[in-house]
C-alpha cells in the first residue's frame, strides 16, 4: 500500500516497471535478444526521446497545449538536410543552420497562432503541420541525394564504450530538461502557467514568453531529430516523421507527465520512450502485422491515460 | 405564526476525517418562514446545504422534509428536487451558450411536450418568472446567457429556481452578491411574497445588515454548532458577529485614516477615459475603487496591473512594480498541484530571469517571515495549498504579493468568502503595508470595507464619477453616490457582440457562394447540373465528417480519429458488406459501439479527448489495415444505386447534403440537442440540474459516430472501393469546416448549416486550384491557410466589437 502511494508520488516509476517487465518478456521470448539488440532499442528510443522532450514542455504548459506539427517538422528537416548537405560533411554547414531555422520559425509560428490569435494549439499545430507537409511534397520533387554525411551518420550510429552516442546525446538532453524543470525559474514558471495561466500572469509570470519557449523547444528538437533521422534511415522519405506523432505524446503521458499540464517529469519521459520502443520491438519480434502494431500502440496510450486519469480530480479540491 | 414544518433537522452530524463539519444540529424551519443563516467560512453552512440537497449523507441525525422523514440511503439530488428543495448557488450555474429560455428547459424538462414548438412555452415561462420577481428586467429570453451581464445572470438564476411549482424550501446562497440596491429590494419583496404563500426560505449571506432586513429569524453557526437562534429583532449586528466569531467579534473598529498629502511619491495616475480629472495615487495610501457592481472598477484595477507590467493601458500610468491579489482564488490565485511554499514564492521566482537556479532552502528562508506576518501556521508550509481553507489560501496569496516587494498592491475583492477573523487580519495587514510606503488599490464587493480606505474613487458607467475622503467617506455616502443615477451600464456592448456574430453566421455561405461563382467564371461547365453534381459529390465525405466533428466540438472537445473511423467504415462496407452483409453490419455496429465507447471513456476518466482520439485513430487505422492491407473492394449494390438516385433531376449528391444538414439541424434544435449544448458549455451545472454526463457523452459520440458511419459509406459509394488511409486527411479539414461554419471551439455553440457550407467551401478549394492549374501539392497549404485566415478574421472582428 505504501509502496503504491510512493509510486503515485513518483509517477515515472510506473514506466520503469513497464520497461523491466517487457525486457523480461523479450528475454524469455527470444534467445537471441542480447545486448546488441538492446542497443538497437536504445538508439531507436533516443530519437523518440529527443522529440518527446519538446512535446513534454508543450504539454506541461497546460491549456490543452500539444504539438501536432512534430512529424511534419521531422520530415521536412530530413528532406532539407539531405538536399542542402548533398550527403557531404561540408554541406552540413549549410544544412544545419537551415534545419535550426526551420525549427525556430515553426515554433514561432505555432506560438504566434496560439498566443496572439488564440487558436487552440491542437488546430494551430495541425495547420502548420499541413503547411510543412506541402513544403515537403515540393522538396520531394528535387530530392536526388541518396548518400548521408559521414559526420551525421557517425553521430547516429557510433558507439562509445559500447553505448550508442545518440543515446548519450539524448540522455544528456533529458538531464538538461530535467534540470530546467526542477531547478530553474523557467521550469517553475512553466509549471505555474500549466496549472493556471491566469493565476500565473497575475503572479507576475511572463506567460506568453514561457509558452513561446516551450513551442520553440519542441519544434527545434523536432528539426534536429529530423536531421539525425535522415542519417539514421539513410535518406529522407515522405511521412517518415509520422510515427512520432502518437509516440511523442505517448512517451510523455506514459512517463507520468500530467496531460492537463502543470507537472512534468523528464525521468518519466526517458523511460516512457524506452517503454514504447520496447512495445514495438516486442510486437515485431512476435511477428505481429503492422496493422495490429498500430492498434496496440493506440490502445496502450488510451489505457494508460484511462488508468492514470488526467490529474484534474485533484484540482477540483 | 406558521405551523406546518417545512424542514426539521434533528441531531444532524457530519465529520470529514478528524474535522467536525456539523456537530449535532437541531432546528426546524416552518413553512412560510424566512430564516437568515450566517456563519464564518467553515462554520458548516455549505455542509448543511449539501445534506439538504441530497449531495452529502450525514453521519448521524434525521431530516424531515414536509413532515416526512428522509431515508438517507436513497436520498439523491433528484429526490430533493422532487420534494421541493431548490438551491440558488453562489457560483452561478447557468449554461452560457444556451438561451435564457433553454436554461429554464434544462432545469425543468418536464414541461416540454411533443409539440415541435416546445421551446415557445419556455420563452413564456422564462419571461413570466423573471418578471414576477424583477419587474422591468428588460432581459430578452431568446438571447444566449453569455450576452448578459453578471447581475442579469444572477436574476435569471434566482428566477429559475424560484418559479418551480413544486417549491417548498428555497435556499439562497449569497444571492445578492452582484445585485444592486433596486434588484435586492425586489428580491426581498419576492421572498416575503413566497413566504406568505407558504414557502420556507433560507437566506445565506455575509452581508449581515441585509440578513437583518430580510429574515425574520437568524441562525448563527460556528464550528458546526448553532450558537444563536433568535428572531431578528432580538439581535444586533455586533451580537451576530460575536456569535459567529467568538473572541474575534469585537466592534468593527475604524482604523486611523491618512490624510491625503501632496508630498509623497505619485505611484500611479488615472486619466481619461477612466477619469475626467486626472487622479493621482500616492505611496502610503489605501485607495478604494467603489461603485455599483460592473461599473468598471474591476476592469480599471486589472488595467492598472497591465499598465504596471508595461503592457500599455490607455489612460493609466503606473511606473512602479505592482502585484495583484485576486479574491477568486480558484480561477486566478492558487496553483493547485503545489504546496504552500511554492505557491507563496512563485511571485519572486517569476520576477527573475528564466535561467536562474532555484534553491528551495533560501526560498523557504525568504518566505517564512512573510507567511508568519500574515499569521499562517508555519507547519503548513509543506501542505498542499488545496488542503487549506479559503481564508488561509488568501493569506498565502497576500504573502506572495507582499514578498515581491512591489510598491503597488492591487487587491481584487480579496476578502470574498473569507470569515470575519481573517477579514480583520486582512484590514490590519493592508494598513501595515500602506504604512510602509506602499500604494494599495482596493476593489471590493462589500461597501462596508471601503471605510478602511483613505479615499475612495467612485465609478459609474465605466469611469470615475467622484472622490470621497476624510469625513465624507462613510458607507452611507458611498451607497448614496452609487445609486444617485440609476440607469444601468450594460446595453452597449451587447448590440456590438450581436452584429459581429451575425457576420460570422453569413461567412460560410458567402465563402461557398463566392468560390462557386469563381469556379463558374473559370469554367462554365462546372456550374451545369452535371458539374454541380460532381462538385457536390466530392464534398459529401468531408461534409458528413465535419458534421460528426461538429457534435464533438459542441462538447468542447476535438476528435482526431473521426477521419480514420470513416476510413474503417469504408473498408468494412467495401469488403464484408458486399460478401456477407449480416457480418458487415455486425462489424459496423461494433465499430460504432467502440466509437461511442471511447466517448464514454473520455467522460468517465476525465481524460483529454485529443489524446484518446489520437490513440483511437491508430486503432481504427490498424484494424482497417489488417482487414484490407491494400486498397480495393467494391460498393454494395444498394449503395451504388443510392448514389445514382435523383429526385426531380436534383442529383443524389445535393439531396444527400440537404438531408445531412436537415438531420443535424433537427438534432441540434431538439431537446437532446439543447442538453448536449448545455453540457458543452457548462457540464457542472447540467449535472446539478440532474442530467447524466455519461449519457450525454455516449449520445454525443453516438451521433458523431452515426455521421462518421454515413461518411464512410459515402466514401465507398463514391469511390466504389475503399482505402483505409482515405479518411485520415479529412480530420483536420473537418475541424476547419466546423470553425469556418461559425461554431465556438470552446463548446456549446453549434452551427450545422454553417459547418455544411464550410465543408463545401473547403472541398471546392481542390477544384478551384485544379482550374487554376496549381499543383495539388498546394492543396494542404491553401486549406490550412484558409482555416488560419478565417480564425484571424474572427479574432479581429471579436476584438473590435466591444
Amino acid at each position: 500500500m505504501t509502496v503504491l502511494t510512493r509510486m503515485r508520488d513518483h509517477r515515472w516509476s510506473f514506466s520503469v516497471l513497464g520497461v523491466l517487465a517487457l525486457w523480461g518478456l523479450l528475454s524469455v521470448m527470444t534467445s537471441h535478444f542480447n545486448l546488441n539488440s538492446l542497443s538497437g532499442v536504445a538508439s531507436s528510443a533516443s530519437f523518440l526521446m529527443i522529440v518527446a522532450i519538446g512535446q513534454m514542455f508543450v504539454i506541461a504548459s497546460g491549456s490543452g497545449n500539444i504539438d501536432l506539427s512534430i512529424p511534419s517538422v521531422i520530415t521536412v528537416s530530413a528532406f532539407v538536410t539531405m538536399i542542402l548537405s548533398q550527403g557531404t560533411n561540408s554541406g552540413l554547414l549549410l544544412a544545419l543552420p537551415a534545419v535550426i531555422a526551420i525549427g525556430l520559425v515553426t515554433g514561432a509560428a505555432n506560438a504566434f497562432l496560439v498566443l496572439k490569435l488564440r487558436i487552440p494549439a491542437i488546430i494551430a499545430t495541425l495547420a502548420i503541420g499541413y503547411v510543412l507537409d506541402s513544403a515537403t511534397l515540393i522538396a520531394n520533387r528535387s530530392l536526388d541525394v541518396f548518400t548521408v554525411s559521414t559526420l551525421l551518420r557517425g553521430v547516429t550510429s557510433a558507439k562509445l564504450a559500447g553505448v550508442p552516442v545518440i543515446l548519450i546525446l539524448a540522455s544528456a538532453l533529458m538531464m538538461v530538461a530535467g534540470g530546467i524543470i526542477k531547478g530553474t525559474t523557467y521550469g517553475r514558471t512553466l509549471m505555474a502557467v500549466g496549472q493556471n495561466a491566469t493565476a500565473a500572469h497575475l503572479a507576475g509570470a511572463r506567460t506568453g514568453r514561457t509558452i513561446t519557449i516551450a513551442f520553440l523547444a519542441s519544434s527545434l528538437l523536432g528539426a534536429v531529430d529530423g536531421a539525425l533521422l535522415s542519417a539514421h534511415a539513410g535518406g529522407a522519405f515522405l511521412q517518415m516523421g509520422e510515427p512520432y506523432l502518437l509516440q511523442s505524446v505517448g512517451a510523455v503521458v506514459v512517463g507520468g507527465t500530467l496531460i492537463a499540464g502543470g507537472s512534468a517529469t523528464a525521468l518519466g519521459t526517458f523511460f516512457g520512450s524506452i517503454l514504447l520502443v520496447l512495445v514495438v520491438t516486442t510486437m515485431q519480434v512476435s511477428g505481429w502485422s503492422p496493422g495490429m502494431q498500430e492498434v496496440v500502440q493506440g490502445a496502450i496510450i488510451i489505457a494508460i491515460l484511462a488508468a492514470a486519469g488526467s490529474g484534474l480530480s485533484r484540482r477540483s479540491a | 405564526m406558521p405551523t406546518a414544518s417545512a424542514l426539521q433537522f434533528s441531531g444532524i452530524a457530519k465529520a470529514y476525517g478528524p474535522t467536525r463539519a456539523l456537530g449535532g444540529l437541531t432546528f426546524r424551519a416552518a413553512a412560510g418562514e424566512v430564516i437568515g443563516l450566517v456563519g464564518a467560512n467553515g462554520a458548516g453552512k455549505s455542509t448543511l446545504m449539501r445534506i439538504v440537497a441530497g449531495v452529502t449523507m450525514p453521519d448521524a441525525g434525521t431530516l424531515e422534509i414536509g413532515g416526512a422523514e428522509i431515508d438517507f440511503d436513497s436520498f439523491s439530488p433528484e429526490q430533493a428536487r422532487r420534494l421541493g428543495i431548490r438551491i440558488v448557488h453562489q457560483e452561478l450555474s447557468l449554461c452560457d451558450s444556451l438561451s435564457v429560455a433553454e436554461n429554464f428547459y434544462v432545469e425543468q424538462p418536464g414541461r416540454a411536450d411533443l409539440d415541435p414548438r416546445w421551446l415557445r412555452r419556455y420563452h413564456r415561462m422564462a419571461r413570466d418568472s423573471i418578471q414576477s420577481i424583477f419587474p422591468g428586467h428588460g432581459i430578452d429570453v431568446r438571447r444566449p446567457v453569455s450576452d448578459l451581464t453578471l447581475p442579469q445572470r444572477q436574476m435569471i438564476e434566482i428566477a429559475r429556481a424560484a418559479c418551480d411549482p413544486l417549491l417548498r424550501v428555497l435556499i439562497l446562497d449569497e444571492p445578492t452578491s452582484s445585485l444592486d440596491g433596486l434588484r435586492s429590494e425586489q428580491l426581498a419583496c419576492f421572498i416575503q411574497d413566497r413566504a406568505a404563500a407558504g414557502v420556507a426560505v433560507i437566506f445565506i449571506s455575509h452581508k449581515l445588515q441585509e440578513v437583518m432586513s430580510i429574515a425574520a429569524r437568524v441562525l448563527v453557526l460556528r464550528n458546526g454548532i448553532l450558537t444563536s437562534d433568535t428572531m431578528t429583532g432580538a439581535i444586533s449586528v455586533p451580537q451576530m458577529v460575536a456569535a459567529m466569531a467568538g473572541e474575534a467579534g469585537r466592534e468593527l473598529e475604524q482604523l486611523h485614516r491618512e490624510t491625503v498629502t501632496a508630498d509623497t511619491r505619485i505611484l500611479a495616475q488615472i486619466n481619461s477615459p477612466w477619469s475626467a480629472q486626472p487622479a493621482e495615487l500616492r505611496a502610503g495610501q489605501i485607495v478604494g475603487l467603489a461603485g455599483l457592481e460592473g461599473s468598471g472598477q474591476r476592469e480599471c484595477l486589472r488595467a492598472l496591473y497591465e499598465a504596471a507590467r508595461g503592457a500599455g493601458s490607455p489612460g493609466l500610468v503606473c511606473e512602479a512594480a505592482a502585484s495583484y491579489v485576486s479574491g477568486d482564488r480558484r480561477a486566478e490565485g492558487v496553483f493547485p498541484l503545489w504546496n504552500v511554499l511554492k505557491n507563496a514564492t512563485i511571485g519572486i521566482a517569476a520576477a527573475k530571469p528564466g535561467i536562474s537556479i532555484l534553491h528551495e532552502a533560501s526560498e523557504k528562508r525568504t518566505a517564512e517571515p512573510w507567511l508568519a506576518a500574515v499569521r499562517l501556521p508555519l507547519e503548513r508550509l509543506e501542505s498542499p495549498i488545496v488542503d487549506l481553507s479559503g481564508g488561509n489560501q488568501q493569506k498565502v496569496l497576500l504573502a506572495r504579493a507582499l514578498m515581491t516587494g512591489a510598491d503597488v498592491i492591487l487587491l481584487d475583492d480579496p476578502t470574498r468568502g473569507v470569515d470575519v477573523q481573517i477579514k480583520r487580519d486582512f484590514y490590519r495587514l493592508i494598513r501595515q503595508a500602506a504604512d510602509t510606503g506602499k500604494l494599495v488599490v482596493w476593489y471590493s464587493s462589500e461597501t462596508i470595507e471601503f471605510v478602511e480606505c483613505d479615499y475612495v474613487l467612485l465609478f459609474h458607467a465605466g469611469a470615475i464619477k467622484c472622490t470621497l475622503t476624510g469625513n465624507d467617506l462613510t458607507e452611507d455616502a458611498i451607497v448614496d453616490a452609487s445609486f444617485s443615477d440609476k440607469d444601468l451600464p450594460s446595453a452597449v456592448s451587447q448590440t456590438a457582440a450581436a452584429t459581429s456574430s451575425s457576420a460570422f453566421r453569413v461567412m460560410p455561405f458567402l465563402t461557398a457562394a463566392l468560390m462557386l461563382a469563381v469556379i463558374g467564371l473559370l469554367n462554365r461547365n462546372a456550374v451545369s447540373l452535371l458539374g454541380i453534381d460532381l462538385l457536390m459529390t466530392a464534398a459529401i465525405p468531408l461534409a458528413l465528417i465535419s458534421l460528426a466533428q461538429l457534435f464533438i466540438v459542441g462538447g468542447s472537445e476535438i476528435d482526431l480519429g473521426v477521419g480514420a473511423f470513416a476510413g474503417l467504415v469504408s473498408v468494412i462496407s467495401a469488403t464484408f458488406l458486399v460478401t456477407d452483409p449480416a457480418l458487415g453490419w455486425l462489424f459496423l455496429a461494433f465499430a460504432l459501439a467502440g466509437y461511442a465507447g471511447f466517448g464514454l471513456l473520455i467522460q468517465l476518466r476525465e481524460i483529454p479527448a485529443i489524446v484518446v482520439t489520437l490513440g483511437a485513430s491508430f486503432v481504427w487505422l490498424g484494424i482497417g489495415y489488417t482487414l484490407q492491407p491494400t486498397p480495393g473492394g467494391a460498393a454494395p449494390d444498394w449503395l451504388a444505386a443510392l448514389a445514382a438516385f435523383s429526385l426531380f433531376k436534383v442529383p443524389a449528391s445535393v439531396l444527400c447534403l440537404l438531408a445531412a444538414g436537415a438531420a443535424a439541424t433537427a438534432l441540434n434544435m431538439s431537446r437532446l440537442g439543447v442538453v448536449l449544448r448545455g453540457f458543452g458549455a457548462n457540464p457542472q451545472s447540467m449535472v446539478q440540474s440532474g442530467w447524466s454526463p455519461l449519457a450525454a457523452a455516449a449520445s454525443r459520440y453516438g451521433f458523431s459516430g452515426l455521421f462518421g458511419l454515413a461518411a464512410g459509406l459515402s466514401m465507398t459509394a463514391i469511390n466504389t472501393a475503399s482505402d483505409i488511409n482515405a479518411g485520415s486527411s479529412y480530420t483536420l479539414l473537418s475541424i476547419a469546416a466546423v470553425v469556418i461554419g461559425g461554431s465556438a471551439l470552446t463548446g456549446g455553440r453549434i452551427t450545422p448549416l454553417g459547418t455544411l457550407f464550410g465543408a463545401i467551401s473547403l472541398s471546392l478549394v481542390g477544384s478551384l486550384l485544379g482550374l487554376l492549374n496549381v499543383s495539388t501539392d498546394f492543396n494542404a497549404v491553401v486549406q490550412g491557410g484558409l482555416l488560419i485566415g478565417i480564425i484571424c478574421l474572427r479574432t479581429i472582428l471579436v476584438r473590435s466589437a466591444p
